[in-house]
């Protein structure tokens, strides 16, 4: 008996927590802190682009205040195989949850976004998008590699804080025509109307069969008892309305078509296609870069790169920066380079590298140590368990002047259990 | 007391094996008021139920071109929306001919969805998603579906219908919308390109999800006839729409047929 008291009592507690939950669970909404990049498989985020130098300023806009979106990306050399090649067709796209912003601009090495295009392996390219602030909000801001018939690459993102009112939100755009338009409320007037006056009609065609009720169940009836004649149900004054209704909608359509060409006589189609960009000049190669073996020591979230380096610049070098799949993993005791904020995937300490700078036309075996927790919550620990685990990273090389050698590097990794 | 002739069955001869013997009913005026009643009750449910259909059926096979405005090219958009959306104006014009005689069923399904498409349009892309109503509102089919109505009820055949309503119902997509469609067609000159306002906005307006490459926009082949892609379009709609129109109802007097209610019951 008591049991059973203890039962109900439980039921009705489940049944309280859940309207609670109900209730309340709307009202909590955390926000989005990710466009899904982590959700890529590893190697694949590692293999197609190399994003750096990436910059959004400034953090703290009201609306109608532009944004910059900056930095470079260079597509792998080890592009992945069995996925459409961005040597194909892409798209420099910006990740931002809908129209909270304004694309007024897209440019990659000078040339204007507006349509899709094709990117070189292992090739360099500088962008730069400038968004306009539209609703306030707290937004965080991607660029983004699309590519056709592969999917999106996502890049580093800073959060930006927009300001202010929408209705507050100013745009417009001039036409061939010398029209200066509102494209947020351009020729909503004429499609309020010009549907307005359809539903109108279209109810008033349902409106003669329907003028006088009841008529589902008598028609039903009669139409069982008629058969075949069921037609001299349909009467003359039908035929008539029905004719009218059929000359009066093709009036209609005829009229609202010439009264669209006369108000817009200059009209184009929809344009697409493709643009080219050329890439960023190559600078001579100064470091040069073989890999000799890569593993990914498990326990210690440890990656260890033993490549053979050939200093071809006039000055030592040393390796500042590992960067692979958008983190940034860094010599500091070369580069004092932080986060910016808490998602800015920077391992500020992540790179260990234990040895003297490489000198003049030397060439020296030396191996580096990218550790960071960020292998882990970045989800690129399970390269080891994806059936192609190659890796691919780029390395930053720095002389004592602060110049910088960039060289991409890839291959196999192997995993080390102890 | 007056009879209800007519009410239970051929010449009013009530079928006491299957019926009731006694109505709930006991005169006209109150068989007229529960008739009504059927009017008030089933008009605005088949209204929902069938626009609501056609909602999902149209985002399923149309989807984006209709959407956006930037999306509504010259030959995919007038050949696939006419082809999907006789689907259900073929279904519902037999049903409520051959049930009813009501010459109905293409404009009752189509003002349904018209009105489910502008609740969603305005809900889920002008208030959540942000972007300006004028670039996504729906484009517009009532005068497609009283065409095809209005044909049956002049003709009162299917073949007469199919023949020439269904040919108008794809024919008229184009200029039937032109009037929404062209101010959105002028052209701007963006950074050295043309492009159309509906273009540029599409660009300016972010969505991250559709680079411009997934547009499927009609770009012709030496094969095409320069300037004709939209009328030769519009007649190849007219072409396969009138015979979807045959193939639909067929198969809508079999969905139609009494016996799956009477399975069901």
């Amino acid at each position: 008996m008591k049991t059973m008291k203890h039962i109900r009592y439980g039921s009705w507690g489940a049944l309280a927590l859940a309207m609670l939950l109900t209730l309340v669970g709307p009202f909590y909404s955390p926000a989005a802190e990710a466009h899904g990049e982590r959700a890529q498989q590893a190697s694949l985020r590692m293999r197609t682009m190399h994003w750096f130098d990436t910059e959004i300023q400034p953090r703290k806009v009201a609306v109608n205040e532009t944004v910059h979106v900056t930095g470079r990306f260079m597509p792998s050399q080890w592009w992945p195989e069995h996925i459409r090649s961005v040597e194909e067709s892409a798209f420099m796209n910006i990740g931002v949850p809908g129209p909270a912003f304004l694309r007024i601009d897209s440019r990659v090495n000078g040339v204007p976004m507006i349509r899709s295009t094709r990117f070189h392996l292992g090739k360099t390219y500088e962008y730069d998008v400038l968004l306009k602030a539209r609703a306030p909000g707290r937004y965080h801001i991607h660029p983004v590699i699309s590519v056709e018939g592969a999917g999106p690459i996502i890049g580093p993102a800073f959060w930006v804080e927009v300001t202010g009112d929408q209705k507050d939100f100013k745009h417009t755009i001039t036409t061939m025509t010398g029209n200066v338009i509102n494209p947020e409320t351009y020729a909503m007037s004429t499609i309020l109307w010009w549907n307005a006056l359809w539903f109108v009609i279209g109810i008033a065609w349902l409106a003669w069969w329907f003028r006088k009720l009841p008529v589902i169940m008598p028609r039903y009836i009669k139409v069982e008892e008629l058969g075949d004649d069921a037609n001299q149900l349909i009467t003359i004054p039908d035929m008539i309305v029905s004719a009218l209704f059929f000359g009066f909608v093709m009036l209609v359509i005829a009229g609202g078509y010439f009264w669209a060409n006369y108000q817009y006589p200059i009209t184009s189609v929809l344009q697409t296609g493709k643009v080219e960009v050329e890439p960023l000049p190559q600078p001579p190669q100064m470091v040069e870069v073989e890999v000799n073996k890569a593993t990914y020591r498990i326990p210690g979230r440890s990656f260890q790169v033993e490549m053979t380096v050939t200093n071809r610049s006039p000055r030592p070098v040393q390796v500042g920066e590992f960067n692979a799949a958008n983190i940034r993993f860094i010599n500091n005791k070369l580069l004092n380079v932080k986060a910016q904020e808490k998602d800015d995937l920077v391992a500020a300490t992540g790179l260990r590298v234990d040895n003297p700078p490489i000198q003049p036309g030397e060439t020296r075996t030396i191996t580096i140590y990218a550790d960071d927790a960020l292998w882990e919550t970045y989800r690129l620990t399970s390269l080891i368990n994806e059936p192609d685990g190659r890796f691919a990273a780029l390395l930053m090389f720095f002389d004592d002047q602060g110049t910088r050698y960039m060289q991409e590097i890839g291959g196999p990794m192997i995993p080390s259990f102890g | 007391m007056s009879t209800v002739s007519g009410a239970y069955g051929k010449g009013g001869t009530p079928d006491t094996t299957t019926r009731p013997t006694k109505s709930a009913v006991r005169n006209v005026q109150e068989q007229m008021a529960a008739w009504k009643n059927v009017d008030y009750t089933l008009i605005p449910i088949f209204s929902i139920l069938i626009g609501g259909v056609t909602v999902f059926l149209i985002a399923l096979t149309v989807g984006d071109w209709d959407y956006w405005a930037d999306w509504r090219d010259r030959r995919w958009w007038p050949l696939v929306t006419p082809f999907s959306l006789i689907i259900p104006a073929a279904i519902f014009n037999y049903f409520f001919w051959k049930r009813f005689r009501l010459p109905i069923g293409a404009t009752a399904m189509i003002l349904g969805y018209m009105f489910g498409v502008w609740v969603s349009r305005y809900m889920n892309f002008h208030i959540f998603a942000n972007f300006p109503m004028n670039f996504v509102s729906p484009s517009t089919f009532i005068g497609m579906g009283l065409l095809l109505d209005c044909t049956l009820a002049l003709s009162r055949s299917f073949f007469l219908t199919g023949l020439v309503g269904a040919f108008l119902f794809a024919i008229v997509l184009y200029p039937l919308n032109w009037v929404t469609m062209a101010p959105f067609h002028v052209p701007v000159e963006y950074n050295g390109f043309l492009v159309t306002v509906a273009d540029l906005m599409g660009y300016q307006y972010i969505r991250t999800a559709m680079p411009e490459y997934v547009r499927i926009i009609e770009r012709s082949t030496l094969r095409t006839f320069g300037e004709a892609v939209t009328p030769l379009t519009a007649f190849f709609a007219g072409f396969v729409t009138l015979l979807n129109y045959y193939l639909w109802v067929w198969i809508g007097s079999i969905l139609t047929q009494n016996r799956w209610l009477t399975r069901l019951i």
